[in-house]
């Protein structure tokens, strides 16, 4: 009898919880992918368009990557989140990562927004290109600076590189071919915020991050120069849902308001406070819009 | 550590209780699902081995990769709680309706006689002995499931569902185990005190004569 009793309460219980799930056409829902620099941008776009359109702002940062917050916009799980045209170029229209920043730019944007109804905003001021990283006393014992030199000692070299960078079309195959890199064994895939504990502890030698890393310069590491220009830019921009934009248009004026607002080296200094000072996220994204006259 | 969790702990509350929500949503669906097919096992032999066959295929696929088949299916993917919902009902599928079985299955031959003998009808004899005795068995499949789910769950986050999860992937990302630990230890903590209060319950449904 007991089961005959448990049944209905059980099947009420899934329909209460059913109905009361939120349902998202009240708020604007900002996403981010799963490295600090996309937490801190994400809480830099969601303070302000809160600020800015006095509409609720949901977070969901962290996301497993570019393909899942690609994803979670077309689906409309979120509206906005900050994106690098060289990697929509790459990883989401999957073309040649090839062209200079304004062909790239509107390239991205006239497909995204014929192809998925996405609106690319103007770029929120620095370009984020992948860092390719090696150990400060290494360069400084071998005397390098450019990829080019960093060929001949490649095959003394352990590498590991983010999942992503292994597949993208700018990614490793491309960069091992331009620059003759042969590495002792086959470069390991792991965790982003893994990479720099992984070189940091002697298990590898070279890795691939972003220029704006805050931890390059906290672990005193340095940036090979990629003097034959394999990566395309990777100008920061805010990518939006149309819909949304029509629903809120002042989401649109709150994303105009911050082009050109963030240069490389003041991004490079937020990933420091998080990563390298362990300040909190919200807190160091306030005081950058406070210090922009922004918010008040 | 302590200080760090006590310094967060509104945000912690606030994950652990999404992560409850998820885990038990997900279960409830998996019990109202599974039990059925457990008992739809004893009485059609022939689905047995497709019915067993296919929860055990959905336990054996990654459930990062589970959570990125998801993604684009139309109706789930309009919100991540869904996805992460159904990943994690159907995880939970298998040791639910696996122990159903086990347990209707596990009924004294003797009994069941018995009770055919006195004229009970098929309905009666599954509601009034064959699943009472069976209860704890089950309860047992209920237990494992929401142990395994609370690990699951974690993994969520990755793709915007919340939970506990949320912290781990901060943490790895700022390259702070702190921020993993502030993740790990509740959910930690949740499996091992859902496990223990589920045993109560367990212990309770078991008949007194076994």
């Amino acid at each position: 009898m007991i089961f005959k009793k448990l049944a209905a309460p059980i099947v009420c219980a899934l329909i209460v919880c059913s109905s009361c799930m939120p349902q998202h056409h009240d708020r604007i829902v900002v996403a981010s992918k799963n490295f600090t620099e996309q937490a801190i941008l994400g809480e830099i776009l969601a303070q302000y368009i809160e600020y800015r359109t006095k509409v609720p702002v949901e977070r969901r940062f962290y996301l497993a990557g570019t393909y899942v917050c690609h994803q979670a916009l077309l689906a409309g799980r979120a509206d906005v989140y900050p994106e690098y045209t060289g990697t929509a170029l790459t990883a989401i229209l999957e073309e040649k990562p090839s062209g200079n920043e304004a062909n790239v730019f509107q390239r991205v944007k006239s497909e995204y927004a014929q192809r998925f109804k996405l609106d690319v905003m103007p770029s929120l001021g620095f370009n984020n290109t992948f860092a390719v990283i090696i150990r400060g006393e290494d360069a400084r014992r071998l005397h390098i600076h450019t990829l080019s030199e960093a060929g001949k000692y490649s095959p003394q070299w352990r590498a590991a590189f983010g999942y992503e960078f292994m597949e993208r079309p700018d990614g490793y195959a491309g960069l091992a071919r331009v620059y003759n890199l042969h590495f002792a064994q086959p470069p390991k895939a792991m965790d982003l915020g893994l990479l720099y504990r992984a070189i940091k502890d002697h298990q590898v030698d070279l890795i691939v991050g972003n220029s704006t890393d805050g931890l390059i310069q906290a672990l005193n590491l340095v940036v090979l120069q990629d003097d034959r220009h394999y990566f395309p830019p990777y100008d920061a921009v805010p990518i939006v849902r149309q819909d949304t934009i029509r629903r809120f248009p002042l989401l649109k004026t709150a994303l105009d308001d911050l082009a050109g607002k963030i240069s490389e080296d003041e991004m490079r200094k937020m990933n420091y406070a998080v990563d390298g000072e362990r300040r909190d996220t919200p807190v160091v994204a306030r005081e950058f819009l406070k210090s922009k006259g922004l918010l008040q | 550590m302590l200080h760090y969790i006590l310094f967060h702990q509104r945000e912690i509350g606030e994950a652990t209780l999404e992560h409850i929500w998820l885990v038990g949503i997900s279960i409830l669906i998996a019990v109202a699902v599974g039990i059925p097919l457990g008992i739809l096992m004893t009485r059609k032999p022939r689905l047995r081995t497709a019915i067993l066959g296919s929860a055990n295929i959905i336990q054996t696929i990654p459930s990062l990769a589970l959570f990125g088949f998801l993604l684009p299916a139309p109706w789930l993917g309009a919100r991540a709680e869904r996805i992460a919902i159904v990943t994690l009902a159907l995880y939970s599928l298998l040791p639910i309706v696996r122990n159903t079985y086990t347990g209707i299955m596990g009924v004294d031959p003797a009994v069941r006689e018995a009770a055919e003998g006195m004229g009970l009808t098929n309905g009666q004899l599954l509601f009034q002995v064959e699943l009472p005795l069976a209860a704890s068995f089950i309860m047992a499949g209920v237990r494992t499931a929401t142990v395994i789910s609370i690990g699951v769950a974690t993994i969520a986050a990755a793709i915007g569902a919340g939970g506990l999860g949320e912290f781990i992937f901060r943490g790895l990302a700022m390259v702070n185990n702190q921020l993993i630990l502030a993740g790990a230890l509740p959910a930690a903590l949740l499996a091992l005190g859902s496990d223990l209060s589920l045993g109560w319950v367990e212990a309770g449904l078991t008949p007194p004569h076994v």
